[in-house]
Formats: structure tokens, C-alpha cells, sequence
């Protein structure tokens, strides 16, 4: 038992490393497509549209072996899957980050906008100090449902043959002819995305003081 | 007397659609001028276009010395270089207040007076607590926006534009948002301020206010000035003005 635990707190490591490097990455990239999205020049936004479409139609799963394979078959370069893996998650949950980023930008009232401009505030400082700080508000409970999902989702990357805990809870369940490694797998999952949905909780409560 | 604005021939259309149409009028140094007309009449797109939240398509604008725009060929053409000084001797109160919600009320009328002014923390605070006692209000310094009666949020927002120390301010419709008793706050402070000769101009509903503090007055309706002068109150002469004040006075 003790050695498929140790197994499996390594494959954990590799589920947090896709996780944090996940978002790491396209938590402030979200923000550069959800510019794109809403931005007057058409050929950004109908290109940033088309990349939303295509992250959100298609499966994870599929773009994750898209972005291993691609690079090998396209251009004859290959790379290891695990960088592979980080960048499919990246662009994909860019996407998400970006709508989810954009409706929390329209929420905010023009006037909020117009008042910092008409106080003397450069357009940067009222973004950094007026907008975003209500935008995060506002997107808080859509952004702990995505980042729940991330979470989950990290199982996916065994597609490409990383080795992350579903992965090592699979190997270990067929080498064992036992269940019990998926089952144990479910409960770390089930850790994380507690931990996660308390860290929300409480920066939801954070910023209950104005409405 | 000084001018502290000079505009003339100010023209602007959004699309097809003309908002104004050769707008002209001074405004000296302590005086408080009123604009009335009913709405849709250009009014707010005025405020906004001399507070630099709309460009003006023609039209020549000088504020306190400093040229705003002026017209060339039939465009108004900007002088940046004096954008950013314009911008800091107006200033603007919202008909919606649009205080910053996640901000205390002291760090409402602070954060401006910091960031743009450079003003030391100990030194914006005075001055905050200063306007904030005026505007009866001291002991909200420490609640949030959403705490406070619409009367309260619009004479915060009062307070926070007259920390930047504005050479003139401009009310778009302060009062609209709020019911009458709330009305009369604001109105008071209005008041209070023209006693102490701050430069203003008012777009107001209020006829009874706007007679009562005006040192002028402009009519506006379908982007144009039918009349002017603080007569419009008492002996309007066009029809349109008369028409206007008379469907005030059922509200004595």
C-alpha cells in the first residue's frame, strides 16, 4: 500500500504542476483574448472569436493530442509531452478565462470609467485601481467553477502519456486487478477541489464588504 | 471680470443623428450659469464634450486662458498639450453618482487627490474630512457608497470633485436620480456653493433653483440655444422657452 501512495503523491505532483502552470499562464492571457474579443479592430475580434469557438467546440482531450502531435507532423519538430500538455491547457482555458473575463468587464458601469477619467486617472491607473478590482468581484463565483473544472480536468494529460494521478491510479488499478487505486485518486481530486472551493468561499467573502 | 469658459460655434453629431448645432456662451469667473431644455436637447453631450468625455466635431473652446480646441476648416482640432491641464480645472458630478464602490467614502474624495495630484496621504485626508464636514457627512468617512442614501452618495461625489480643486464644476442632472426630499440636500449644497462663488454651470430640471442661483442661463432644445439670459425664467420671449418653463410651474 505504502509504495502506491508515495506513486500516487507523484502523480499528484504532476496534476498541481499542470494546474499552477496552467494557471499561471492563462489567467492574465484570458485577459488578452477578452481585449481581442472586445476590441473595435474586426479582424482581431472576428480571429479572436473563431480561437474562443474553436477551444470551447471542440474537446479538451482532442486538443490536447492536437497540440502533441501537430508540431511533429506539421513542421517535423516534436517537443516532450509534458510542455505540450501545459500549452494545450493554456490556450484552451485562456478561452474560458476570457469570457468569463469579458462579462465581468461589461458589468462594470461606463460611468465608473467616465469618473476616473474626468478625476485625472490615466486609463491604466482606472483599470488596475477602479475596474479590475470589481471585475474580480464580480467574476469570482464563474472563476472557482473554472477552476474547479481545471482541476479535474488535469486527468485528461494521461491522453498524451503523462504521467499525473488518474494515470498512475490506472496503472496501478490494472497492475493490482483492484479498483481501489481509482477510487483512492477520487478522493485526492476530491481534497484539491475542496481546498479550492474554500480558497473561493473565503475570497468571496473578502470582498463582501461593498456591493 | 475674467472668463473662465469662452465656447463658440460648437457643433457634434453622432453618426447621422446632430446632438449640437453652433453652441455659444461665456462663462465668467464666479458665476453660475444654468442650461435647461428638455431632454434630448444636447444638454449632458455639451457638459460631456467640455469635460473631455466626448470630442467635439466643430466648434472653438478656451477654458480659464487654456485652448481646449478650435475650429479649422470646420473641425475642431485638439491642443493636446493642454488636454490633461483643461481636465484638471473641470470637473464633473454625475447624475448617477458613479462613486467607486469598493472604496471607503474618505478614499473616494482621497484617491484622486493621491494619484493625480500627488498629494501626501495626511494632506488629502484634511482635505476630505474639510469637504466631507461641509457636505455634512463626517461621520461617514469610514462606510462604503452602498451604505449611504442617494442624497449622501451624490454630495460625496460632490466633495470628491471639489478636491481636485476644479477652477469650474459641472452638474449633469445631480438631482435626477434622487427623490425630493433628497433633491432639496443637494440643492442646498448647490446653493451653498454659488454664495461662496464657485464657478458652475447646472443642468437642471429645478426651475425654482436654477432661478433662484443663476447668473445665466441657456434654453436649449434640438442641440441649438433658443434663448439665453436669466429672463428665460421670468419673460421668456421664444415660444419654445415659454412652453418649456410654463409646464414647470404646476411644481410652484
Amino acid at each position: 500500500m505504502a509504495p502506491l501512495l508515495l506513486q500516487m503523491l507523484e502523480g499528484t505532483v504532476t496534476s498541481l504542476q499542470i494546474f499552477f502552470l496552467t494557471l499561471l499562464f492563462s489567467l492574465p492571457l484570458g485577459f488578452v483574448v477578452a481585449k481581442g474579443k472586445m476590441t473595435s479592430i474586426r479582424p482581431v475580434r472576428w480571429i479572436t472569436d473563431l480561437y474562443i469557438q474553436i477551444m470551447r467546440g471542440t474537446p479538451l482531450i482532442l486538443q490536447l493530442i492536437f497540440f502533441y502531435f501537430a508540431p511533429f507532423y506539421l513542421l517535423g519538430l516534436s517537443y516532450d509531452r509534458f510542455t505540450a500538455c501545459i500549452v494545450a491547457f493554456v490556450v484552451n482555458y485562456s478561452a474560458y478565462f476570457a469570457e468569463i473575463y469579458r462579462t465581468g468587464l461589461q458589468a462594470v458601469p461606463r460611468g465608473q470609467w467616465e469618473a476616473g477619467k474626468v478625476l485625472g486617472f490615466s486609463r491604466a491607473y482606472t483599470f488596475f485601481h477602479i475596474i479590475l478590482p470589481q471585475v474580480v468581484k464580480t467574476i469570482m463565483p464563474s472563476l472557482g467553477n473554472e477552476v474547479i473544472t481545471l482541476v479535474k480536468d488535469t486527468a485528461l494529460a494521461q491522453t498524451i502519456g503523462v504521467s499525473e494521478l488518474f494515470r498512475v491510479a490506472q496503472t496501478a488499478s490494472s497492475r493490482e486487478f483492484s479498483t481501489v487505486p481509482i477510487f483512492i485518486a477520487g478522493l485526492f481530486y476530491f481534497v484539491m477541489n475542496y481546498i479550492v472551493s474554500r480558497l473561493f468561499a473565503l475570497a468571496e467573502k473578502k470582498l463582501d464588504y461593498y456591493r | 471680470m475674467s472668463r473662465m469658459i469662452e465656447l463658440r460655434g460648437l457643433s457634434k453629431s453622432f453618426g447621422e443623428t446632430s446632438v449640437l448645432r453652433d453652441i455659444s456662451f461665456d462663462i465668467d469667473k464666479g458665476e453660475v450659469m444654468s442650461i435647461i431644455g428638455p431632454s434630448g436637447s444636447g444638454k449632458s453631450t455639451m457638459l460631456r464634450i467640455i469635460t473631455q468625455l466626448e470630442k467635439a466635431d466643430d466648434g472653438t473652446l478656451t477654458v480659464d486662458g487654456d485652448r481646449l480646441f478650435e475650429s479649422h476648416d470646420g473641425a475642431a482640432v485638439y491642443n493636446k498639450a493642454n488636454e490633461r491641464r483643461v481636465g484638471l480645472k473641470t470637473g464633473l458630478v454625475f447624475q448617477s453618482f458613479n462613486l467607486f464602490p469598493h472604496f471607503s467614502v474618505l478614499r473616494n474624495v482621497t484617491e484622486a487627490q493621491r494619484a493625480v495630484l500627488k498629494r501626501s496621504r495626511d494632506e488629502a485626508e484634511a482635505k476630505a474630512m474639510a469637504l466631507l464636514a461641509k457636505m455634512g457627512l463626517e461621520d461617514k468617512a469610514k462606510m462604503y457608497p452602498w451604505q449611504l442614501s442617494g442624497g449622501q452618495q451624490q454630495r460625496v461625489s460632490i466633495a470628491r470633485a471639489l478636491a481636485m480643486d476644479p477652477a469650474i464644476l459641472f452638474f449633469d442632472e445631480p438631482t435626477s436620480a434622487l427623490d425630493p426630499e433628497l433633491t432639496r440636500e443637494i440643492l442646498h449644497v448647490i446653493r451653498a456653493l454659488a454664495e461662496e462663488k464657485m464657478t458652475m454651470a447646472v443642468v437642471t430640471h429645478e426651475m425654482n433653483f436654477a432661478r433662484a442661483i443663476s447668473d445665466r442661463a441657456v434654453f436649449m432644445d434640438g442641440g441649438v440655444i433658443v434663448e439665453e439670459g436669466v429672463e428665460i425664467f421670468t419673460d421668456p420671449k421664444e415660444e419654445r422657452t415659454r412652453k418649456f418653463i410654463s409646464s414647470f410651474e404646476s411644481d410652484g
